[in-house]
């Protein structure tokens, strides 16, 4: 029997105790992910978005992840700590994405948690009677020792932004090591290329980003605000700007729904708040409404043409004749065929013009648009880099799952710079599609090199915070 | 030879109130063999537990002095009592490890393995990879076990299910709720909810408990309440019995119907019966209103025996409880029509009656009374005279009698269990869920099934499987879907009926003047009798129906991949459980996830024996040390 050494204590020094795995936190508008190095899909995925819930007049308390943030509880502001605009600063509250960040990583990874999820009110506040678990609470030991850190970091951030990333990694978690790649790269990365332009649609933001040789063009990136919320707006004023305007209920609302007919008002029975949730929360659950929207219904105009110069209506209508109804029902009942209204909100992305407007919303610039953004980026790349760029476009981001993108994306492309080198990588999959540059960072902090690119923290004691400007390209 | 034999396979499922575990696997899966409170009590010195109180007896005036013992108190181990105790999981979490590796030492001390047992253990989701290194560490260093693995609940939980590949696992707990999508027999980690807090068995005792402290229920009769058959959750939207006329012609009785209105009578009232100590009668015509006011003074602290008791006026409350006893029994006798009301009313289902009595143990009586140090003799006598129950022991006493059986004979004189009442409660146990927990864990099935890829949500949906102790209160898992239903479901809309689907699978009219679409390919069109039958409603009348509303689900994908667009859930069901388990049949299928063990046990240790890196062994651990585990997954 195979059990030779069973009453042997293996040797920490044998097994390679000392060896730890990285930790890998790539911090999104939407989602935050963490994970360890070397697995293929992260962990934990939190939302980066947070909860502020006002016990008192003084008492304010925050609430982080999945579990507290849907509960329809009075006075619970839904925020998001991250600049949604394109600056270089990339975060606008610290304090709080760090400790949001922290949680990410310590309430699945490193097994201690920095709020107690018991006494951070998510639940019911009527629960009272559950006793708190104190063990927990006094360890005051940082929560991130043990583990080297691979963060990203957005194409295009000012140095000041890095170092106060160094900043909160080392002397804030009191990681041992730390290191900061660019998301775009990392993206390029997971989709095993070193050379690559790199197309990444997210909730807040489309970049792109131009990799040679594993390294970042910086002249080359190009930043817009053309994304997911985008299109989640444009869905929104659609709803208001349609005959009937559509009501967006939430599913907390509705307490029970009964089928009706298509385009007919709901027969919802609705739920009552002595004091109901705050717009923010109702934002905030709205979006997940609109979400499944993107999921199941918004799709990309895929044939010549554009929408904006008026598409014959015939043609437009062959266009859908072979596709499959998009119907969607409203959390309340209610429910719509959205066959034609399917292509605008997301049109927007490519053609400012077809974009939906209001008088707070305007049209976006068109240097925004997708294809615009790409011909930029490459025109302020070296001509002889232009080709193998073409050739190698990875298309990554939640946002760029919506139905036919990449066939849009191509046509575009095509149409742009017609020839034959063109050529679109867009994983099947979803999850490396959303988590690419999660996924970049695992790769790369499971390599055996990694130690050597890393900034220790006596590196940083040494240097100060300026050197990850030298070390982190 | 095989690696492993089935009767050499230690399987334990640790959880914050119960730790199932079992030495070997019958060739009919049964459940659990050892059923554990997962607790242990500080011992004297600091870190070291043991599995029972050990209280200090006085010495018995009467009984022999031994030379030697005069001065040394006697300690013996109280088999019952949950007082101080220690309990090392919360939420999931492991919180003491040191508690808890004492308990995972006297689990395996009582089930005593040989030398050649593999160890399977359950872990529960919001275990972390270093949670995972620190056990595997101890498994093998302190049990010394040649083989050993942690599986995670959901998928134990899926193992127990057939041919299953999708599934979403709703893991109800004693504080938390895990839910947890697997598709293609892989977890979904985003957009698991792991340990979703307030969603447990306890949340709904929390609820119980508010409702019903004014009229002076305490916790522990609340938990035992909620355990109890008469309490039961209700399909949102069914009215409360006595809320409605109907209840009240059901009962014939409008003077109860009067006296009963849910909310709006008295503490005192309700308690009457219960504090009287009588049997229950239902709510009969006389409900003893006159006395209520006489009966105000006992009420106060009737429930909570145990505070007379500790008072210091047992002798003063016996005494009176007796003088009632009689009053009662004089009384039943001129009741006769009261009873024939009562039997009535006991005939009608659980949920149309407003009242309904259950039996109350007083554990906390029975720790006060032990707290004073009373001779056993005494001791018995007053446990007897509190006791008022006949009923065999329920449920929540099968613990002690079990531990009692193992270890031979009771170490203590009276180990009979705590003394039982009967308690009346209203309307309020139908509303252990009126804090939301359903809603919550709806919404959370939700919020999990969205994460997962847009292709696999139907089957999701489909399969759900709900497992754990806290869902075991009546009603839960209907209630569960009627919420679901009522609430998630996308209703097959006209629009979507026969046009859905069909024009994906078929040609567009072709310019050479053919105008009937034909079909292209696929099984719908094949082995149809060829007639003039519109092919379109041919196929969409025998074309699944719930394929209807997902195209492309079984038609093969398009170049994105996410093939299905449509909106789910357009169907929501649970996953059927295998037939085959007959011992499971009649324990339900809470415990799945044990049944799931077992099989996956067999599976990995016996028939698979490691080269699907199952399970870690000697030699593996050895090799790469504790971190080693997450390498080794089933």
């Amino acid at each position: 029997m195979s059990t030779p050494n069973q009453f042997t204590v293996p040797n920490a020094t044998e097994y390679g105790g000392d060896e730890v795995s990285a930790i890998v936190l790539d911090p999104g508008y939407s989602t935050t992910r963490a994970g360890f190095a070397g697995e293929d899909v992260p962990k934990s995925v939190v939302p980066t978005y947070y909860g502020v819930l006002n016990k008192s007049e003084n008492e304010v308390e925050l609430l982080f992840g999945e579990n507290s943030l849907h509960n329809p509880v009075p006075s619970l502001e839904i925020r998001n700590p991250l600049l949604s605009d394109c600056s270089e600063d990339w975060v606008e509250d610290w304090e709080t994405a760090s400790k949001l960040w922290e949680y990410s990583i310590t309430s699945r990874l490193a097994g201690r948690r920095s709020t107690d999820p018991k006494n951070n009110g998510l639940n019911d506040p009527n629960d009272d009677a559950m006793d708190v678990d104190v063990d927990a609470m006094d360890d005051a030991e940082k929560a991130l020792e043990d583990n080297p850190l691979l963060m990203t970091e957005p194409s295009r951030t000012s140095s000041k932004t890095r170092e106060r990333a160094i900043e909160t990694a080392i002397e804030g978690w009191g990681v041992p090591a730390f290191w900061l790649g660019r998301s775009g790269v990392l993206a390029a990365f997971s989709a095993g290329k070193s050379n690559a332009l790199v197309v990444d649609v997210g909730a807040s933001t489309t970049t792109v980003t131009p990799v040679i040789d594993g390294m970042l063009l910086k002249k080359g990136v190009r930043v817009s605000p053309l994304a997911g919320n985008f299109v989640s707006q444009q869905i929104r004023l659609m709803f208001a700007s349609s005959q009937t305007p559509v009501s967006l209920t939430p599913h907390y609302m509705v307490l029970s729904k009964a089928p009706v007919e298509v385009g007919q008002p709901s027969q919802a029975v609705y739920r009552k708040f002595a004091k109901p949730p705050t717009e923010s929360f109702r934002r905030w659950e709205e979006e997940r409404v609109l979400t499944e929207f993107k999921e199941s219904v918004v799709q990309l105009w895929g044939e010549s043409g554009r929408l904006s110069n008026g598409v014959p209506l015939s043609l437009s209508e062959d266009f859908f004749k072979d596709k499959s109804k998009r119907i969607f029902e409203m959390p309340d009942g209610w429910n719509q065929d959205f066959t034609l209204d399917s292509v605008r909100p997301a049109e927007g992305l490519f053609d400012e013009k077809a974009a939906l407007v209001d008088s707070d919303h305007p049209r976006p610039q068109p240097e925004h648009t997708i294809p615009n953004l790409i011909k930029s980026a490459l025109g302020s790349c070296d001509t002889e880099v232009r080709p193998l760029l073409m050739n190698n476009v990875v298309v990554v981001g939640a946002g760029s799952l919506t139905q036919y993108f990449v066939k849009r994306l191509e046509q575009e492309l095509v149409a742009m710079y017609a020839g034959p080198r063109v050529r679109i990588y867009a994983s099947g999959n979803t999850v490396e599609r959303k988590y690419a540059s999660w996924i970049g960072g695992s790769i790369l902090g499971s390599l055996g090199t990694f130690h050597q690119m890393w900034i220790s923290k006596k590196e940083y004691e040494e240097h100060g915070a300026n050197i990850v400007e030298k070390r982190c390209k | 030879m095989p690696l492993f034999k089935d009767d050499q396979i230690l399987i334990i499922v640790p959880g914050s109130q119960t730790t199932l575990a079992q030495l070997g696997i019958p060739e009919s899966l049964t459940p659990a063999k050892l059923r554990m409170r997962s607790r242990m009590f500080p011992a004297e010195k600091l870190g070291e537990w043991e599995p029972f109180k050990v209280r200090q007896r006085e010495k018995e005036s009467g009984a022999q002095q031994n030379g030697d013992g005069a001065d040394e108190p006697e300690y013996y181990e109280d088999l019952e009592t949950e007082e101080g105790a220690v309990w090392p999981i919360v939420e999931g979490r492991i919180v003491d490890w040191s508690c808890f590796f004492a308990l995972m030492s006297y689990i395996h001390n009582r089930l005593s393995p040989g030398l050649h047992t593999p160890i399977l253990l359950v872990g529960q989701p919001a275990w972390g990879r270093k949670d995972h290194n620190r056990l595997t560490q101890f498994f093998f260093e302190k049990f010394k076990t040649p083989a050993f693995s942690i599986i995670d609940s959901a998928y134990a939980s899926m193992w127990a299910h057939k041919d299953l590949v999708n599934a979403c696992v709703i893991d109800v707990g004693f504080e938390k709720a895990d839910i947890t999508a697997i598709t293609n027999f892989c977890i979904n980690s985003t957009g698991r909810q792991i340990a979703m807090p307030g969603c447990g068995g306890e949340a709904m005792t929390d609820q119980l408990h508010r409702l019903l402290s004014s009229q002076r229920f305490t916790r522990d009769m609340c938990e035992q309440l909620k355990k109890n058959p008469i309490c039961e959750l209700l399909p949102p939207g069914t009215p409360l019995p006595g809320k409605s006329d109907e209840s009240g012609n059901d009962l014939g009785n409008p003077a109860s119907a009067a006296s009963t209105g849910a909310t709006d009578s008295g503490p005192g009232h309700r308690l009457t019966a219960g504090a009287l100590g009588e049997a229950p009668r239902g709510p009969g015509p006389n409900t003893e209103v006159g006395e209520e006011g006489k009966d105000e003074d006992d009420n106060e602290g009737i429930l909570d025996v145990a505070s007379i008791v500790t008072g210091g006026k047992m002798e003063e409350f016996l005494a009176k409880k007796e003088r009632e006893k009689l009053e009662k029994q004089a009384k039943k006798k001129g009741g006769v029509e009261a009873a024939n009301a009562a039997s009535k009313i006991t005939k009608l289902p659980n949920n149309k009656r407003e009242k309904a009595t259950f039996t109350y143990q007083d554990h906390a009586l029975l720790d006060a009374l032990k707290g004073m140090n009373m001779s056993g003799q005494k001791m018995a006598e007053a446990h007897a005279k509190f006791d008022q129950g006949n009923q065999k022991p329920s449920i929540s006493d099968r613990q002690a009698v079990e531990v009692t059986d193992a270890n031979g004979t009771p170490t203590s004189p009276k180990q009979a269990g705590a003394p039982r009442r009967e308690i009346e409660v209203g309307v309020e146990r139908f509303q252990a869920a009126s804090g939301g927990i359903i809603d919550r864990i709806a919404d959370g099935i939700h919020r999990t099934i969205s994460a997962v890829d847009v292709a696999r949500r139907s089957e999701c949906w489909d399969n759900l499987i709900l497992v754990g102790n806290g869902s075991k209160i009546r009603g839960f898992k209907e209630t569960l879907m009627a919420t679901i239903q009522s609430r998630y479901i996308i209703s097959p809309s006209s629009a979507t009926i026969f046009t859905s689907e069909l024009p994906s699978n078929l040609s567009t009219p072709a310019g050479t003047g053919s105008q009937t679409p034909q079909p292209q390919l696929g099984p719908l069109g094949l082995g149809q009798p060829s007639s003039n039958v519109n092919p379109l409603l041919l196929a969409a009348t025998t074309a699944a129906h719930n394929q209807n509303l997902n195209p492309g689900n079984a038609l093969g994908s398009n170049q994105n991949m996410h093939s299905s667009h449509g909106q789910t859930p357009t169907s929501a069901k649970w996953a059927r459980v295998g037939e085959y388990f007959p011992e499971w049949k009649e324990h339900g299928f809470d415990e799945a996830y044990f049944l799931g063990a077992q099989v996956a046990a067999r599976i990995i240790f016996v028939f698979d024996q490691g080269p699907s890196k199952a399970f870690m062994t000697r030699a593996d651990y050895n090799d790469m040390g504790p971190a080693g585990i997450s390498e080794f997954s089933v």
